[in-house]
């Protein structure tokens, strides 16, 4: 590899050159997420109707130029915090200059009726009415002919807003996580479709057992963290097996992972139906719903929040840096990527082959089972028929993430933002509204893109490299 | 029949060939030498299609031809034999030969015709395989057998061949030889690249020598008085000379010790299926043991079994008067074994890894720090270290190891072993398809560390390498040892060979 | 080099999406601009493959224009995470009024509770929600245990004074599939109850899922283990045709009568042609014309049935041959 020739002034330029293909390279794909949000904005650019402290106060304002002082005035906001927040601020605003407050309506439209003609009865009047957009196209709002004062509305991209931002990230902490493990499968040149079932037989383990031997609705955080251990465990348990079936047996990955993907999805309908069964008392009656974990607190990881950012988004969070410090730093990650590359040169090497994939298959499960915590939490309960498909999901992330199904290369980075991606595209369709058929469509194709990659990459990678003068990692012999 | 003018072929950073003119004509055959990285296997590409020249042309038969793919090239009948082997392993020896180009009437495979041709071309080349065989069990010499039946089954009237004898035994490399005379008498030319020079001595009309991308020397051996008859003797010297720029001391390193010392590993009545056959012998600390003997004689298996990669069926193997029957490689390596596998691709190296990783493998528990984690600082210092005194030539520490050239990698996987402080280095082949000057640093590598009393098993088809190198050589033939040189320096090569194709009389009983 | 592909692979799909989402773009475009005045009304629906709710989804879409409302209908393709996952982007996107077929009546409840808690109102449609804590603005469905009622007396009709052996194809996981067999069961139990001969008897209850295959199959396997069967209930019309189906095949179609649910197109037609007896029809029109009304009387303030049940009706071969929307044929 004679790479520094006479000319250093030119050398160094190529290594410059070089070094911004690379980083064009490393970073394209969190450049086409930033395009995708991009896009996703565009197709979601919509009227935005503020409901906060400050247009309650621009609310006073423009009331109090509709109307001047003694106006009696009407206040109407739904019963939730923030709107008795946005009513509070216009309250503020009134006081401050002196208009009185005819009435105050924390409720419905209903409540609104009732109370124009409790207004009617007293031989009140309202002169002008304070409210937000959406309670404006109230029919008592409207018909009451008094003039309507809410805040102007502006136009930003619903995809743009706080809330669904964290909902995409929320939505899809499950698949991430999930992602997590399959990463490390896939790096292992494996696959592993019992993730979905394995997500769904944990959270029933973790809601029956919390039912039946933890206390039920009188169930402590310590049992219920239990019951979800329970889960957790059973999952990794799964992984297991099928680890054992891959690494001892040989058994190819797909099949060994087809069959506990059946056996599992079984195992949380039979135990679903017999909580339900105990439930009510023997007999045939028993149906695959979810088993309801009574607890308040089981709602806590899926539900809770902190600091604004829902806990799975958190765990999720966690679980990365983990994932990502253990396959960077640890010598176990080194082993899988060596396995995953090629295992019998790994084995030559001393690396024990055969604990390493029991390890990563039993991580993957552990992984999926932590998803199906999260899951059960969120539902309050755990569904026999949770995670269906999930497999598909999760497996193009991954391979979106950049990881190659011939394993050995794949970074845990990658498929955070694969399945960032992901969710993005997703949650992109669903708000622009576009039908669930097409969004099959959507992501078949994904995945064939992706995988397609996969294979053209030694061709695509060889000509690029023909292409771009400055990467010094062509063979020459 | 194929001229080259003034090609160049640049690949980023590098010039891989700069102007090269050649030719070749028709019942020729050129002979090209060179170093690793001189450009040899750039020109091929650039002569199959692989690759498209960056400037100058090439013509065949008097026209430009500028072949888009192998395919093309192929379908203009210039057939190549690569390094990499191209064999499906689960169809078989005869399937594999004629795949993409077999008889058929109807859609319908003639099987007959084609296993009477399988059997007629493995003949010729004097290989003893069964056409129905499955390529799924045959040795890597037998593979690479095969895979030149399969360059000759299309006729080719341009063959091209890239180090086709490194795992072919001598035998098979003779009938090798003598096919490729046959073609050229036949009227076709071919192109024989090899880091033998005795192979290039009797086969090659012409000699062309590159080194960086340029032709530095040729030679044409065709006596003009003569008149097609005899070849003018080969100066391998010059030859030599010519290809690295310098001139090399010796062939071979000298010795840096004389006395070895106590027994360090022995083995005893070791056996697996019918491969290896009630091996035993023992090698004492500072000495390099030979272990000589055709393709599939059980050599690796040997270095495998004792190892721990093999499962034995029985045998024991003692390291330092300790039993030790390693029953994984991990258990090997603990013990202090190390293994340079015959197949550095396929077993030696992680290929999608870079160096660095491939380097810090099975050392990572020396690197760590707590739970697990690993020290990369000290991972890095470690590797600088064996890169430099190894003279590993790379990019950047983090370079894929399957971007570098195969001296480069091979002292990877040297260096791997280094770091691990052996007792015990078995080396499989260790400099096959190694240019001359990182074969000499292998050398001098397997000299330092017989100096510092490590016991070295050296298995090498080469039998020069073997006599040369070691102490004491074994010479096997299926599956057992057959004979026991105790001084190879002044052996007889001729004799050895006997030994190993089981036709020579068996000189002693074999020694333990 | 490898992230660089992706990012390809990447960019190539987002082409495809901006074929799509373009599409779906000027859809939502026109009802904004057009007379979407009011707001918008999101409708997670069950799943779009099964007729009966596209259905309440277009009458839905058609009534709410009228009233000035636009409706974004979903697909919860029967996940409930999916349905969870749709309410939470329309309140993100700040919708009037949620509509709802819920897939899980109780792992919806969380959703729901969201909703609760931003102040948007939730309505059900066909299937009810029975999470704990939940407010649900207004419920339109069908009166399913009345039209198990009706099911059961078209049985005892159709097997006349002979009687026989009866199966029923369930779907136990749908609360509303739990009540067309309990009043199935009370209608064949109150016509047992005086008579010793010609009596009905309920010998198994399969999982025939709803689905079309899936019945077939439970079918199937229901005649190897009762050969002496005289009837069939399919608690909906696709697993009642996926039971004649196997019938067919098995050669026993002229010996089982069929009864099956919901009077959708396919199951008219086969009413049509005497494959099955007679079905409770729904009507899936009305329960979308009403569920809009009812949004539009919430947010005007009015009173209106918090719960409203459908009664079925039911509808045998003679109605089918007036039945204007089928193929009439000789």
């Amino acid at each position: 590899m004679p790479e520094e020739t006479a000319q250093p002034v030119r050398g160094r330029m190529r290594r410059l050159l070089s070094g911004l293909v690379d980083l064009a390279g490393r970073r394209l794909s969190v450049v086409v997420l930033l395009l995708l949000c991009l896009i996703s904005s565009a197709a979601t650019w919509r009227e935005q109707n503020p409901i906060t402290k400050r247009a309650g106060a621009a609310v006073a304002r423009q009331v109090l130029e509709v109307c001047p002082v003694p106006c009696e005035v009407l206040v109407v906001v739904r019963d939730t915090a923030v709107d008795r927040a946005f009513a509070a601020a216009i309250e503020r605003g009134l006081a401050a200059a002196g208009a009185p407050i005819a009435g105050r309506v924390f409720g419905q439209p209903r409540d609104v009726r009732l109370e124009f003609e409790r207004i009617a009865r007293a031989g009140g009047s309202v002169d002008a009415i304070a409210t937000h957009r959406i309670a404006s196209e109230w029919g008592p709002v409207r018909s009451a002919g008094a003039p309507v004062v809410a805040p102007g509305s502006y136009s930003w991209p619903t995809f743009l807003t706080p809330r669904n931002l964290l909902n995409v990230v929320n939505q899809n902490a499950d698949i991430a996580i999930i992602a997590l493990g399959m990463t490390l499968v896939i790096l292992t040149a494996g696959i592993d479709l019992s993730v979905g079932s394995l997500l769904a037989l944990a959270g029933v383990i973790a809601a029956v057992t919390a039912q039946e031997w933890f206390g039920g609705a009188a169930a402590s955080p310590a049992g219920l963290l239990a019951a979800m251990l329970l889960g957790v465990a059973a999952a990794a348990l799964g992984g297991l097996l099928s680890g054992t079936m891959v690494a001892a047996f040989r058994v190819p990955p797909f099949v060994a992972t087809l069959g506990l993907m059946m056996l599992a999805r079984g195992l949380a309908l039979i135990l679903a139906v017999g909580h339900q069964r105990r439930l009510v008392g023997g007999g045939a009656e028993g149906t695959p719903e979810a088993v309801r974990v009574g607890a308040p607190a089981f709602a806590w990881l899926g539900n809770g929040s902190a600091l604004g950012v829902p806990n799975p988004i958190l765990l999720m969070l966690f679980l990365f840096v983990a994932a990502h410090l253990l396959m960077t730093r640890t010598m176990f990650g080194r082993y899988v990527y060596a396995v995953g590359g090629n295992p019998e040169a790994a084995r030559l090497s001393g690396v024990p082959v055969t604990a390493v994939l029991l390890a990563v298959y039993c991580l993957c499960g552990a992984f999926a089972g932590l998803a199906g915590i999260v899951d059960a939490s969120r539902f309050e309960g755990g569904r026999p028929n949770a995670g269906e498909l999930y497999e598909l999901q999760v497996i193009a992330a991954v391979v979106v993430g950049g990881a190659s199904l011939a394993g050995g290369r794949g970074r845990i980075s990658g498929t955070l933002i694969g399945a960032m991606i992901i969710a993005v595209i997703q949650n992109g369709l669903n708000i622009a509204g576009v039908a669930s058929y097409e969004q099959k469509v959507v992501f078949g194709a994904l995945i064939l893109a992706a995988v397609l990659l996969d294979r053209l990459q030694p061709k695509i990678a060889s000509r690029r490299a023909r292409m771009t003068r400055g990467s010094t990692s062509t063979p020459v012999q | 029949m194929l001229e080259l003018h003034r090609t160049s072929k640049s690949y980023p950073g590098v010039d891989a060939l700069r102007g090269v003119s050649l030719a070749v004509g028709a019942g020729e055959v050129l002979g090209l030498v060179g170093e690793n990285g001189a450009g040899k296997s750039t020109l091929i590409r650039v002569v199959s299609g692989a690759e498209r020249p960056d400037g100058g042309w090439i013509e065949l038969d008097g026209e430009p031809a500028a072949f888009d793919s192998p395919a093309e090239a192929r379908r203009r009948g210039i057939a190549v034999i690569h390094q990499e082997l191209s064999l499906i392993p689960q169809l078989s020896v005869r399937e594999n030969l004629f795949l993409g180009a077999g008889w058929s009437r109807r859609g319908l495979v003639r099987r007959r015709r084609e296993e009477r041709e399988a059997r007629r071309l493995l003949g010729l080349l004097e290989i003893d395989i069964d056409p129905g065989a499955s390529c799924f069990g045959l040795s890597l010499g037998a593979r690479q057998a095969v895979e030149i039946a399969k360059a000759l089954a299309l006729g080719p009237r341009l063959l091209i061949l890239d180090e086709p004898t490194a795992a072919l035994s001598p035998r098979e490399a003779r009938a090798l030889l003598r096919q490729v005379r046959e073609l050229a008498g036949r009227g076709a030319a071919a192109i024989y690249v090899s880091h033998r020079l005795e192979e290039i001595e009797a086969v090659a009309d012409r000699v062309a020598v590159l080194r960086d991308g340029e032709l530095v020397h040729s030679i044409d051996r065709r006596l003009p008085a003569a008149g097609g008859g005899g070849l003018a003797p080969l100066d391998r010297d010059a030859l030599i000379e010519a290809m690295v720029g310098r001139r090399l001391s010796a062939e071979f390193p000298p010795r840096l010790h004389e006395e070895l010392g106590e027994p360090r590993l022995e083995i005893k009545g070791l056996s697996a299926g019918h491969r290896v056959r009630d091996v035993s012998f023992s090698i004492r600390r500072g000495e390099v043991l030979g272990l000589a003997g055709l393709v599939g004689a059980g050599r690796s298996e040997v270095a495998r079994l004792v190892f721990g990669a093999a499962a034995r069926d029985r045998g024991e193997v003692w390291l330092d008067g300790r039993r030790l029957d390693p029953r994984s490689p991990r258990q090997a390596i603990a013990a202090g074994i190390c293994l340079l596998p015959e197949d550095r691709r396929g077993h030696g190296l992680v290929l999608t890894e870079s160096a660095r990783a491939n380097f810090a493998l099975p050392n990572l528990d020396r690197f760590r720090r707590f739970r697990g984690m690993v020290d990369r600082r000290r991972e890095g210092r470690a590797f600088d270290r064996w890169r430099g005194q190894l003279d590993i030539r790379l990019a950047r520490s983090g370079q894929r190891v399957a971007t570098l050239s195969g001296g480069n990698q091979q002292k990877v996987v040297i260096a791997k072993w280094l770091e691990r402080g052996a007792k015990v280095v078995l080396c499989d082949e260790p400099t096959r398809g190694i240019d001359v000057g990182a074969r000499y640093e292998i050398h001098e590598w397997i000299r330092r560390m017989a100096s510092k009393g490590k016991a070295v098993l050296l298995i090498s088809s080469e039998l020069e390498e073997v006599l040369g190198m070691s102490d004491r050589v074994l010479v096997m033939h299926e599956g057992r040892i057959r004979g026991e040189i105790a001084d190879p320096a002044g052996a007889d090569p001729a004799g050895v060979l006997r030994i190993a194709a089981g036709v020579g009389p068996s000189e002693e009983p074999s020694v333990a | 080099m490898k992230r660089a592909l992706t990012g390809v692979a990447a960019v190539a799909l987002f082409f495809v999406l901006g074929g799509c989402g373009g599409g779906a773009e000027t859809g939502a475009v026109e009802g904004r601009d057009g007379v979407a005045a009011r707001g918008t009304i999101g409708f997670s629906a069950m799943t779009l493959t099964n007729p009966f709710f596209k259905i309440i989804a277009d009458t839905m879409t058609e009534e709410a224009e009228r009233h000035g409302f636009e409706v974004v209908v979903s697909d919860a393709d029967r996940d409930v995470n999916l349905q969870s996952q749709q309410v939470d982007n329309f309140l993100a996107s700040g919708v009037a009024a949620i509509v709802l077929n819920p897939v899980d009546r109780i792992a919806i409840g969380p959703a729901v509770r969201r909703a609760n808690e931003a102040g948007v109102p939730v309505f059900t449609s066909d299937l009810q929600a029975v999470a704990e804590g939940v407010e649900i603005a207004g419920h339109v469905g069908t009166d399913n245990y009345q039209g198990g009622l009706l099911a059961g007396e078209a049985m005892i009709e159709a097997l006349g004074e002979a009687g026989g052996e009866v199966l029923i194809l369930h779907f136990k996981q749908a609360n509303s599939c739990v009540l067309r067999v309990d009043g199935f069961r009370r209608a064949i139990e109150e016509y047992n109850s005086d008579r010793s001969d010609g009596r009905i008897e309920i010998v198994a209850e399969l999982e025939g899922g709803g689905l079309r295959d899936e019945g077939y199959r439970a079918m199937a396997d229901g005649i190897q283990a009762h050969p002496d069967l005289a009837g069939v209930f399919a608690i909906n019309d696709p697993s009642a045709l996926g039971a004649r189906t196997a019938l067919e095949q098995a050669g026993r179609a002229d010996q089982v009568r069929i009864v099956g649910f919901d009077g959708e197109l396919a199951g008219r037609q086969a009413i049509r042609e005497g494959k099955i007896y007679a079905d409770p029809i729904q009507y899936p029109d009305q329960m979308g014309l009403m569920t809009v009304q009812n949004i539009v009387s919430y947010l005007d303030g009015e009173d209106f049935e918090r719960v409203h049940l459908i009664p079925t009706r039911l509808y045998r071969q003679a109605d089918a041959e007036r039945d204007p929307t089928l193929d009439q044929g000789p």
